[in-house]
């Protein structure tokens, strides 16, 4: 009962908070010199006549606050609008490239958050051991490294060196499987699909780690974890008591690091031709698509808001002592 | 394009300004901290205008404010204009944008400080003379949105270059072009620096045939007579280009943008074509005559089918015309502003009769316009309930070209299949264009094999890399596009003819053009024609050669002098 008119309250602050959200991000676009007839300019190939009859005929020389208005009443509606550069509905261009990068970025999310809980609560555990000193240290080094450089000296070594993996891309066009290895389903994609997840995988890996890492050296000081051992319970499961314990935190982070896979990874897409969010996002403030760009956004303002709910929801049943209300 | 002749000065819409303002407003009113952002733009605007305060008769020249886009080659040459310039005594303060950001302040905005520097490309549109003439240089394009951001106006070179627009004879035409370029380059409103060639790349083991064309390389899509004539080696006869673009739309009546425009080209061929040589030849056309200057006949070529099967006639052609002109699509300007009316001639002739005399139309309508199949566009606004056909997305593109399409993924590959009955079908099967954002990726791709052509264009050092591969070979191609800085010649002290000529005087084109691309490229005249486009180009305007001595000089007699720092003073009297 409680709990669910706590969800009403925050669901309410969401929209609020995505209202502010939608006019600021608005606003700005609106405040970068240009609009969406600047990519024709310097073409020539339009005179100033036909760029203002274009610009008229996509509503651009209205009043502001009636674009504003149009803008927020179209979103109301759900009708994301049509893509300036495109010339088709928002949703048509944004949606390949949405699957494209949750496909990237899921794995590479799931990945690293598996991979960093479980190590993370492994050095938690080995406090103040060696393994445990060195091992924080090593994991630093790749959160220290600019994404981008990771991704080069992979290609590097293994695109461009061993020739092992393909330069970049989604699939190889025109595929012919030759081997029996390359006639399984999904190979040309996974064999493009390794290495911008490894890169992500690797510079992303250290943050669940060390929150992990902290959160366990936290939980094992608790007089639970001593009344345990006094018990007599196996050291396994002590420790699978601490894990379930500390891992709070780290699913916290989720929501912000979900926000940062879908929007933030422009530097993984270039560097592998992956057509994905970033690219997309960066492109279309370049073109001063505001559709699209708008929609980009607001598509990653809505899922961090709605994944910090659902998160915070989820605390719940993960923890009883959590309450709300 | 631009065929217009002695237009009123356009009205400019100033919207996005005043929008600012209106924005900064409205955040205001909820309270979002609109102090910080009115204060930004206020200083923004005040440095403009300061530039603009009164000259001080004896005073220290102001520095010279910059305004680049943000490119290494740009910046170098940026740097390397600020240190000559440095020897007169003139200081020069360089900000530095994205392309997006200075084409909106610069060309959008006319937001000119005293220079801006832009490197315009080899479009086959350009070759015509009136392109970079008009569009720079002609008093109609003073308005925002057009190119003469520099403020060059002069009625008698308006009268010459509206002249030449409308000669239709070719020798005529040139000494009109001749002496607009000598009379422009006497005012000195731009430093025209030099081309730069393209230098690309093809795998020698799998293909042959490769055509290199004057401002379109081997690879680019804008004059392809590489893809119309190569032949494969090995069993492979799909060919896969790098590019870093991708296409926005198949729908060519919707795109401006010079790149997707000729990929579609492909797909629905135009009348004429250039050839390797830059002579118009007949392509969807079989012949084309000037009957006189306003009226022009094209003959359909016979037998042409659209890649649905169904023929391509005269009617196509006429209703394509019919078309552009009831919609009045804005990518069709040029069109809707040279083309009065058509009409067919039985059997395959359709005539032309021209609103005005306009010499360019054989290469930019004829060589720009294509036969749009009428039994698929005639309903398409109606059937999709779209307000233009212009927003219709086409997946479909039936064209009549030497390609048809294969299959567009967004954001990854374009593929375009040969089309065997062209009358010239092209050897290869189809032609794959790969999205390859960044470059040296595309260089890894043509040294893997995983690329035939590299369709972008690399730097000196890129193909000297590329070149050590024994499959692969580097071709450059030289190109009529041009690297300039624009002088903003109602804003002082550049209104000042005598300073835009000592700062001719003191920048070293051949030093530059050997230092930021090696030396593949030509220096230029003094005008925007380049000298590779020999007809046209007027030999005889060559830029100043490069003395700091004759530059101080000039300065000297105008009057100008130094101060013990050896900074530049205003004339005292």
């Amino acid at each position: 009962m409680e709990l669910w008119r706590y969800i009403g309250n925050r669901l309410l602050q969401t929209v609020v908070t995505l209202l502010a959200v939608v006019t600021l991000m608005w606003g700005m676009f609106r405040l970068i010199p240009g609009d969406p007839t600047t990519i024709f300019l310097g073409s020539g190939e339009l005179p100033p006549d036909a760029l203002a009859a274009l610009r008229h005929s996509w509503g651009l020389d209205a009043p502001l606050y009636q674009q504003y208005l149009d803008y927020l009443r179209n979103l109301l509606t759900g009708n994301l609008g049509v893509s300036f550069y495109y010339r088709r509905p928002v949703l048509d261009v944004l949606l390949p490239m949405l699957w494209n990068t949750i496909l990237l970025m899921g794995v590479a999310m799931v990945l690293a958050t598996v991979i960093g809980v479980v190590v993370g609560a492994y050095l938690g555990w080995k406090r103040g051991q060696r393994i445990e000193t060195i091992g924080s240290l090593l994991v630093l080094i790749p959160r220290s490294l600019p994404i981008f450089w990771i991704g080069i000296m992979l290609l590097m070594i293994f695109a461009y060196g061993l020739a092992w993996f393909p330069i970049g891309g989604l699939r190889t066009p025109a595929f012919i499987p030759e081997t029996p290895l390359q006639q399984l389903p999904g190979y040309d994609l996974a064999q493009h699909m390794f290495l911008p997840v490894l890169t992500s995988v690797i510079y992303f890996l250290s943050d669940p780690l060390m929150i992990m890492r902290t959160s366990m050296l936290e939980v094992i000081e608790e007089d639970f974890i001593m009344f345990a051992r006094a018990r007599g319970l196996h050291e396994r499961t002590v420790r699978k008591m601490a894990r379930r314990n500390a891992i709070g935190p780290v699913l916290t982070y989720l929501a912000i690091m979900v926000s940062f896979a879908f929007g933030g990874q422009v530097l993984v897409e270039v560097l592998f031709s992956w057509p994905g969010m970033g690219s997309l996002m960066v492109n279309s403030v370049a073109q001063r698509d505001y559709p699209v760009a708008q929609a980009a956004f607001f598509l990653m303002a809505v899922i961090t808001i709605l994944l910090n709910l659902l998160i915070d929801v989820l605390y719940v049943f993960i923890d009883p002592r959590v309450h709300y209300g | 394009m631009s065929e217009r002749t002695g237009l009123p000065p356009l009205d400019p819409a100033d919207v996005p300004s005043e929008s600012r303002r209106n924005i900064l407003r409205m955040m205001g009113a909820l309270g979002l901290g609109s102090v910080v952002a009115p204060g930004v733009l206020a200083g923004l605007d005040a440095s403009t205008h300061a530039a603009r305060a009164a000259v001080q008769p004896g005073a220290p020249v102001e520095p010279l404010q910059f305004w680049i886009p943000n490119w290494p080659d740009m910046i170098e040459i940026a740097r390397q204009l600020g240190e000559s310039w440095k020897k007169l005594g003139i200081s020069v303060q360089v900000k530095q944008g994205t392309l997006d950001t200075w084409t909106a302040e610069i060309i959008g905005q006319h937001q000119m400080p005293h220079l801006a520097a832009m490197s315009w490309g080899g479009a086959p549109d350009r070759i015509d003379p009136d392109y970079f003439l008009t569009e720079f240089y002609n008093s109609s394009r003073l308005a925002k949105g057009g190119m003469n951001y520099g403020d060059y106006d002069d009625t008698k070179f308006d009268a010459i270059d509206n002249k030449q627009r409308e000669e239709m004879d070719d020798k005529k035409r040139q000494q009109l072009v001749f002496e607009a370029q000598a009379m422009a380059a006497a005012a000195n409103p731009s430093l025209v620096l030099f081309s730069r060639n393209y230098i690309q790349a093809y795998n020698n083991k799998r293909f042959d045939g490769i055509v290199p064309v004057t401002g379109s390389g081997i690879a680019m899509p804008y004059i392809p007579w590489t893809y119309y004539k190569m032949t494969a080696k090995t069993s492979r006869k799909l060919v896969k280009t790098t590019s870093i673009y991708d296409i926005h739309t198949l729908n060519p009546f919707a795109t401006p943008e010079v790149y997707n425009s000729s990929l579609l080209r492909w797909i629905y061929p135009t009348f004429v074509i250039r050839n390797e040589q830059w002579d118009l030849t007949p392509w969807a056309a079989e012949s084309f005559k000037v009957i006189d200057p306003t009226t022009v006949d094209v003959v359909i070529r016979d037998g042409m089918k659209f890649h649905d099967g169904k023929p391509v006639t005269v009617e196509d052609a006429k209703f394509t015309f019919d078309f552009i002109d009831k919609w009045k699509f804005p990518s069709f300007a040029r069109v809707t502003g040279t083309v009065g009316s058509t009409e067919i001639l039985p059997p395959r002739t359709l005539r032309f009769h021209l609103k005005q005399p306009n010499a360019p139309f054989l290469a930019n309508v004829l060589g720009f316009t294509f036969i749009a199949p009428k039994h698929i566009w005639e309903n398409v606004a109606s059937a999709s309930n779209l307000k233009t056909p212009a927003d219709y997305p086409n997946d479909d593109a039936v064209g009549s070209g030497p390609f048809k399409l294969g299959e567009w993924k967004r954001g990854e590959y374009l593929f375009l299949k040969t089309n065997a009955e062209w009358w010239m079908a092209p050897k290869i099967d189809g032609v794959y264009w790969l999205v390859v954002p960044n470059l040296e990726n595309q260089m890894g791709m043509m040294e893997r094999g995983d690329a035939d052509l590299l369709g972008w264009y690399i730097d000196r050092k890129q193909g000297d890399m590329l070149a050590k591969s024994p499959d692969l070979t580097v071709v450059s191609t030289p190109s009529h596009g041009l690297h300039e800085i624009r002088m903003h010649m109602t804003m002082a002290p550049l209104d000042d003819p005598n300073l835009r000529l000592a700062l001719q005087q003191a920048t070293d084109r051949q030093m530059l053009l050997d230092l930021v691309f090696g030396g593949a490229g030509v220096v230029a005249y003094n005008s925007p024609i380049m000298p590779i486009n020999k007809f046209w180009s007027n030999p005889n305007i060559p830029n100043p050669a490069f003395s700091i001595d004759a530059a101080r000089k000039t300065l000297e007699k105008a009057g100008y002098g130094w101060n013990a720092n050896g900074d530049l003073l205003h004339p005292k009297g």
